[in-house]
């Protein structure tokens, strides 16, 4: 364990040096991040003031999503950065060196180099849904504590998207695409899924897991979230991180070691 | 002419190389669709309207602008940038070829290949979901739609372009374009109409390239403009059109001057 967080400090400070080597490029990222960040929140603002509330839920209330939603995306990122060089290493025959090195393959391709760009975002994410939850209705202990526990289960399922795609990259070399879409389908989940009609809230809670990792934290903060669908979540969350375990460990046997 | 005409039918099979990638950027783009679609559906009302928009009017214009998105904003000018970078501007100078309709010409292959699967994808999507739609009937403002749409595809040309340019003197152009295309989310009207926003905001708007990408095409399909408002947003994007024109040449003459072919 020590020698892994080792491991993961060391290629995220290198990481860090790699996004800074261009402070201008960086500036612009952060900058663009920002104001779509803004601008999101500008459109949720102006909804608001013509429909008094969205399918249901104040504006406190979709704020506290959109946070929670981007906090998750965020972090996300920031750990999982280097899934998105993965496709490079796969067609160039790189991910070789990976696999003759004494560490797990997974654990380098999914956490072999961190974000920087990502932290100001996290910070921002946090402020507004502190502001969000200071306006909502009081919130009991036990609701933040089903808050974390969900959080916790949304970086899993997080986690096993990204080793789905690592998966796929190896069988057929595609990644780009892949981890964009999955980018996509989580936008779904920047509102609570709950506005969607069915059968695709049903389709994106349940089959492809965004709602409980984007809507069920946030709802269980709210107290709106039963019991019952917190165990589901957490049973789901495990699920789905040992289907993609097995998918990867089936990817690693296809490897071909291309252009080497 | 003919060999513009080979280099967006190379285009077209370009794409068609990495069949998988095409197939996932076209589920993405269906994914997009949806994801403002339901937005949408789940706060309009079903009677009356919503920000001066019916339903109907409203899901026209979401529904259009995945339709004008792959006529206008689909394109591979993009790359121009990593062209000056990488040394590849070099072997284009010594072609009998204009660097400005090469790229122009595989624009078009790109636009073509969009086109064609967004129009087949609609289809599709209007069977499943059968959404109100409004069938605009009037031939004289198709016709000004489809003039504006041109215009629009123009003017994205000459802005993707320029921003390419920006590598004559910086080798960082991803991140400008970054935000280029997070502030044309929003300016060019693809996430709503323009028009719900406060009045000063949106006259500001009204005075930029952007807001004639897919706003203001779309508003001339919906009827919701008058002729003397379309010809004031037709002539403003004309303006627009023949400066960025102009500013490109400039800035190329001036690039070019610049040029060291690093890289090769």
């Amino acid at each position: 364990m020590k020698k892994y967080i080792s491991i993961w400090l060391k290629l995220s400070f290198l990481s860090f040096q790699i996004a800074l080597a261009s402070r201008f490029g960086a500036a612009l990222f952060l900058f663009g991040k920002v104001i779509r960040f803004g601008f999101f929140l500008i459109f949720l603002f102006i909804l608001e003031a013509k429909t008094k509330t969205i399918a249901g839920f104040s504006l406190w209330q979709i704020i506290f999503f959109f946070a929670t939603f981007n906090l998750i995306d965020s972090l996300t990122q920031f750990f999982l950065r280097e899934v998105y060089r993965f496709r490079s290493y796969v067609v160039s025959g790189s991910f070789d060196l990976i696999l003759t090195k004494p560490i797990s393959p997974l654990y380098r391709s999914l956490f072999g180099g961190s974000d920087i760009l990502d932290i100001p975002m996290l910070i921002l994410s946090l402020g507004f849904m502190f502001v969000a939850a200071s306006n909502l209705p009081s919130v009991s202990v036990f609701n933040i504590f089903l808050f974390f526990i969900l959080f916790i289960n949304a970086m899993v399922i997080a986690c096993a998207f990204h080793i789905l795609v690592l998966s796929i990259g190896i069988l057929t070399t595609e990644v780009d695409n892949t981890i964009m879409l999955y980018r996509d389908i989580t936008q779904m989940g920047r509102l609570p899924v709950d506005i969607y009609k069915a059968p695709v809230d049903s389709i994106i809670t349940f089959i492809i897991p965004i709602g409980i990792m984007m809507t069920f934290p946030a709802k269980a903060f709210m107290g709106i979230l039963s019991p019952g669908f917190v165990l589901l979540a957490i049973c789901i969350g495990v699920i789905f991180l040992f289907v993609s375990i097995k998918l990867w460990n089936f990817a690693l046997t296809k490897y071909s070691s291309a252009s080497s | 002419m003919n060999k513009y005409f080979l280099v967006a039918k190379n285009t077209w099979e370009e794409m068609l190389t990495y069949r998988l990638n095409f197939f996932m950027w076209r589920v993405r783009v269906i994914l997009q669709i949806l994801t403002l679609y339901f937005l949408w559906l789940a706060v309009l009302p079903k009677e009356g309207s919503l920000l001066g928009y019916s339903q109907p009017q409203l899901l026209t214009y979401i529904l259009g602008t995945a339709l004008l998105n792959s006529i206008v904003l689909s394109s591979r000018s993009y790359a121009v940038g990593d062209d000056i970078n990488q040394g590849n501007l070099s072997h284009f100078l010594l072609l009998p070829m204009n660097y400005f309709l090469y790229w122009f010409a595989k624009d078009l292959g790109d636009k073509a290949m969009n086109i064609f699967f967004a129009i087949f994808e609609l289809v599709v999507l209007f069977v499943i979901l059968h959404p109100p739609f409004f069938i605009q009937t009037n031939l004289i403002l198709i016709f000004l739609f489809a003039i504006s749409s041109l215009i629009a595809l123009g003017l994205y040309f000459l802005l993707n372009l320029l921003l390419g340019f920006i590598g004559f003197w910086s080798p960082e152009t991803w991140a400008p374009r970054f935000i280029f295309v997070t502030l044309l989310g929003f300016f060019a009207g693809g996430l709503f109409p323009l028009d719900i926003l406060p009045k000063p905001v949106f006259t500001i708007l009204s005075a930029l390239p952007f807001n004639y990408l897919l706003y203001f095409p779309l508003k001339i399909y919906l009827g919701q403009l008058s002729i003397f408002q379309i010809i004031i947003g037709i002539s403003v994007s004309v303006f627009w059109l023949i400066a960025l024109y102009k500013l490109l040449a400039v800035v190329w003459l001036r690039g070019l001057r610049r040029y060291t072919a690093q890289g090769i």
